[in-house]
């Protein structure tokens, strides 16, 4: 008998893209992100069969590994991925080689360039070259120089860049990035990943508003009253204290995963489902954003950090007990934020947004609460209706659920609040990829729709650079409330809703 | 889509010279215009209902290949004024050979081979090569040929050019010279495709010269009798060759449909207790349903047992590896309008008995409008829990599904369709038994 864990009549069915005849090269191929989602990513694109046989994958770093060290260090940090599926690992590590690179030695550089022209003869990989960035962002402007230098970038159709975030420290120096790559290669080269774009769930927000009718009308200032855009961590710092320390919440969550959120959320319908046309949209209403109060940003913004906490059976540390981390450090670990979007559909609907890390859930939601009905005529079973939401899930359940107000049985005519619900799991019961899966997949089909423009970056930046700078010049106006681990971030936080009679959605 | 038109009116050349003539057009002192590195077309273009159309004066010409929903009207009309059944395809035989009693035989314009689809031409095949064979019996070779460039939506890109051969001449001609042309033609570093746009049982001679060329395959089964698709289908696979059908694309939504119907987890224990399917298809050739059955079969690897016809009805048998039996059924149905496709699947209702008790079973119905549901929830199916859905049967040009194949194959065939081939084979074999 069949087995029902899987649908067997999906199998097969889904027709995806192939990645042409490539060679990816990591740069970091030693570091975390590389064994942590890289490999595993294309990995599992390789399970899928979505992998060409004419295909390498080339990691660099300064370490000085043969390319048997590479693919065992690789093995070894992916044994449980690898344990059901040690013989596809065998063939899929044929592709892996390995060249100690220092992207700051040209004499590197130029060997790299006769490594892969050797490694694009034996794999038969077409020229076709995807150069992953995944360093430190202070070397992102001067690997794409190494790069140009080395004419590795020279070809626009067969070569293409792509870069982690952070994507710079604040506007100007995004702006500043941005000119430096832009003079190494076509903007059309340049794949700024954010992987929360790569979510099923981030790209379903375009599906549900723009293959529905329902939506859209009701889709704007006349009809929602506020949005709220939460992503949770449960972790601490972990051991990346050095990198968080100079980043904290702002820089590495705030400006980027929910801001992205919030355009893909709020942007105008695209006319075209194309690359360009939709990031014109994004880019279009990420311009149009600003803090809710630029003149005085610390009205608008709530930043705190994570004390000690937990209980008896797991104690846990405070942000500035964690190793690797300042006594007197003042990065955020949370912040909390209001934006508001001056354009037609937007206007006067606030955005709240919060980001932060020891909070009590993992998970990420965008929620859309309704205007309330102009008249109550009926009485409710709470103290008041409770208005509609739209909650779309990011992660984990991921789906939606609507609330809305039906007739509470019984003889009289009270309204109670129900539930609809979406869930993935319960829909399509199975998985969905990993958001890396996708990108790299794009990336290497030279799809750019889910990777962000120059403009988008540098618009984004320029939305907090009044709270960058106040937190640069006068700290002390935009203070650091401490919050216990695992709650639900400083009290200051409700209270930037509660002024506007508004509470954050306990999920 | 626009039909795509050529840059340059297509040039009669003797066919001694069209290779010379084509190396000579892409040389050039800009390297950028060498064309484009893609792929060769060769469509198969009988396109005989249109050249009967206008040789006897009911259509006006000139003769171009597409099929118009003028000409599917006026056909359509035509069976009905000719008193043949109302289920006879435009594709029927007897329709043509009604047609022939009033031919003209005089001389049309014809451009078939010189209009193409742009989603075609906007995969930029290097080389389109028509055969074009005319109704005329003694009609010479005569060859054109054209080069053409799309226009690309973006307008930073270089312009991918192609070239174009029109081969046109009668039956046997194309045989004798057509395909010697072809040979001098081919562009060994690239691949090539044949688009059989016709009725897969006539000039097989013609087709078997592709066949054994190892060209990828387009065929459409709806248009051909069951046996001789069949074996063209499985000698593919066997050989190894590429095939595609495009009476399998069709079946895309309904695979697709049922699919979704299973996706949801607390509805796959329903898969492991189906004892009844049953399809019915618009009266005519009932290949596309057996594909269906075969696909569903394989799927949940169910063993074939055997197959019989009652009148019009065809019934297989099929063995769960608990040794559960399996009952379906095809049953065409005689429909007013039918599609142009012959045979075309408009329902299927599959029974999944998990208890004796009727309201604990599952029947599910795709039907491709909601009055084909209403007929198969006929017969106490409403007393099962019921999931129905309607799957429209919204075709699209065989241009665009040409397309969407060379956009997206693999250069193999599908392992679905592979697979669903063999059980279809094993099945039909169970005729003769």
């Amino acid at each position: 008998m069949p087995s029902t864990l899987s649908n067997p009549l999906r199998l097969g069915l889904r027709q995806e893209r192939v990645i042409p005849p490539q060679c990816l090269i990591i740069f970091g191929a030693s570091g975390d992100l590389t064994h942590r989602k890289l490999i595993p990513a294309l990995f599992e694109l390789y399970l899928q069969r979505r992998i060409p046989s004419e295909f390498a994958i080339v990691g660099c770093a300064r370490r000085p590994w043969s390319d048997q060290d590479f693919k065992e260090k690789m093995k070894t940090k992916l044994a449980d991925q690898i344990s059901e599926n040690e013989k596809e690992w065998e063939q899929f590590s044929n592709y892996l080689f390995y060249e100690p690179v220092d992207l700051q030695q040209s004499d590197h550089v130029v060997r790299l360039s006769k490594r892969l022209n050797e490694i694009d003869k034996i794999q038969a990989t077409h020229g076709n070259k995807t150069f992953y960035l995944s360093v430190s962002p202070n070397f992102y402007g001067s690997g794409c120089k190494a790069l140009k230098a080395a004419g590795l970038i020279d070809d626009p159709k067969k070569s293409r860049i792509v870069i982690e975030k952070p994507f710079g420290r604040d506007y100007s120096s995004a702006k500043k990035l941005n000119k430096i790559v832009q003079s190494c290669a076509d903007e059309s080269q340049i794949y700024r990943i954010d992987h929360y774009l790569g979510k099923e769930t981030v790209q379903n927000i375009l599906v549900m508003r723009f293959a529905n009718t329902i939506f859209e009308p009701i889709w704007n200032r006349n009809y929602i009253s506020s949005v709220q855009i939460t992503s949770s961590e449960t972790v601490g710092v972990e051991d990346r204290a050095g990198y968080y320390e100079s980043s904290g919440a702002l820089r590495d969550m705030l400006q980027n995963h929910l801001t992205q959120m919030l355009a893909v959320t709020a942007m105008e319908p695209p006319g075209k489902f194309e690359p360009e046309a939709i990031r014109n949209e994004k880019a279009k209403v990420l311009q149009a954003s600003k803090l809710a109060d630029e003149n005085e940003p610390w009205n608008c913004c709530i930043r705190g950090q994570y004390a000690k906490g937990g209980n008896s059976l797991k104690r846990l540390k405070g942000y500035r007990d964690e190793d690797g981390v300042n006594l007197n450090s003042t990065t955020e670990t949370y912040i909390a934020t209001k934006v508001f979007i001056d354009n037609w559909r937007w206007q006067g609907v606030p955005f709240y947004l919060r980001t932060g890390k020891r909070l009590p859930k993992r998970l990420g939601e965008i929620v859309l609460t309704f205007k309330d009905v102009p008249v109550h005529l009926f009485e409710s079973t709470i103290i008041n209706p409770a208005p509609n939401q739209l909650i779309l899930r990011i992660q984990p359940n991921e789906g939606a659920t609507f609330k809305f107000e039906v007739k509470s049985p019984g003889s009289g005519m009270k309204s109670r609040p129900v539930e609809m619900e979406f869930s993935y799991d319960e829909s399509f019961g199975e998985p969905s990829d990993e958001g890396y899966v996708r990108l790299l997949a794009d990336a290497m089909l030279s799809d750019p729709t889910l990777f962000t423009r120059s403009d988008e970056v540098e618009a984004a930046w320029k939305l907090y650079t009044p709270l960058i700078e106040l937190m640069e010049d006068s700290p002390w106006k935009l203070p650091i409330h401490k919050y216990e681990s695992m709650t639900w971030g400083p009290p200051e936080s409700d209270q930037l809703l509660s002024k506007d009679n508004i509470f954050w959605r306990r999920p | 889509m626009k039909p795509q038109l050529t840059l340059q009116t297509p040039l009669e050349l003797p066919h001694q010279e069209i290779t010379n003539y084509l190396n000579q057009l892409w040389i050039s002192e800009d390297e950028d215009s060498s064309g484009a590195n893609t792929f060769t077309l060769m469509v198969w273009q009988p396109a005989w209902l249109e050249q009967c159309l206008v040789q006897s004066g009911l259509i006006s010409g000139p003769i171009t290949g597409t099929l118009s929903p003028e000409i599917i009207k006026i056909a359509k009309n035509l069976i009905i004024d000719k008193g043949l059944s109302h289920t006879t395809s435009i594709y029927s035989e007897e329709l043509l050979t009604l047609l022939k009693e009033n031919l003209s035989n005089n001389d049309f314009e014809d451009f078939r081979g010189q209009f193409f689809e742009s989603s075609i031409s906007t995969l930029n095949p290097r080389r389109l090569i028509t055969l074009a064979p005319t109704l005329n019996k003694e009609s010479e070779i005569k060859t054109f040929v054209s080069a053409y460039c799309p226009l690309s939506e973006n307008t930073i890109t270089q312009p991918i050019c192609g070239d174009l051969v029109v081969i046109r001449g009668d039956s046997n001609s194309i045989k004798k010279k057509g395909l010697k042309i072809i040979d001098d033609l081919s562009i060994k570093d690239l691949p090539s495709w044949l688009w059989w746009n016709g009725n897969l049982d006539e000039s097989q001679e013609i087709f078997n010269y592709f066949t054994d060329q190892g060209i990828r395959l387009i065929i459409d089964t709806a248009n051909g009798s069951p046996k001789r698709c069949l074996k063209i289908l499985y000698q593919s696979i066997k050989l190894n060759k590429a095939i595609n059908d495009l009476n399998w694309v069709r079946l895309k939504s309904w695979r697709e449909s049922l699919a979704m119907i299973f996706d949801p987890p607390s509805r796959r224990p329903v898969l492991d207790h189906i004892s009844d399917i049953d399809v019915d298809i618009a009266e005519g050739n009932f290949l596309q349903a057996l594909l269906l059955i075969s696909w569903i079969s394989d799927k949940l690897k169910w063993e074939f047992s055997k197959i019989d016809k009652h009148g019009e009805l065809i019934k297989i048998e099929f063995k769960r590896n608990n040794g559960e039996k399996i009952s379906t059924c095809i049953n065409p149905v005689p429909l007013g309008n039918p599609s142009i496709h012959s045979g075309q699947v408009i329902g299927l209702r599959l029974i999944s008995k998990i208890s004796e008790v009727r309201k604990n079973n599952t029947c599910v119905i795709l039907g491709c409008e909601s009055v084909e549901c209403m007929r198969l929830e006929a017969g106490g199916m409403a007393d099962m829990q019921l999931i129905e859905q309607v799957v429209p049967n919204a075709f699209s040009s065989s241009e665009s599904d040409v397309s969407n194949l060379l956009g997206s194959s693999r250069g193999n065939t599908s392992p679905l369709f592979e697979n669903a081939i063999k059980v279809a084979v094993q099945i039909f074999n169970g005729f003769n038994k």
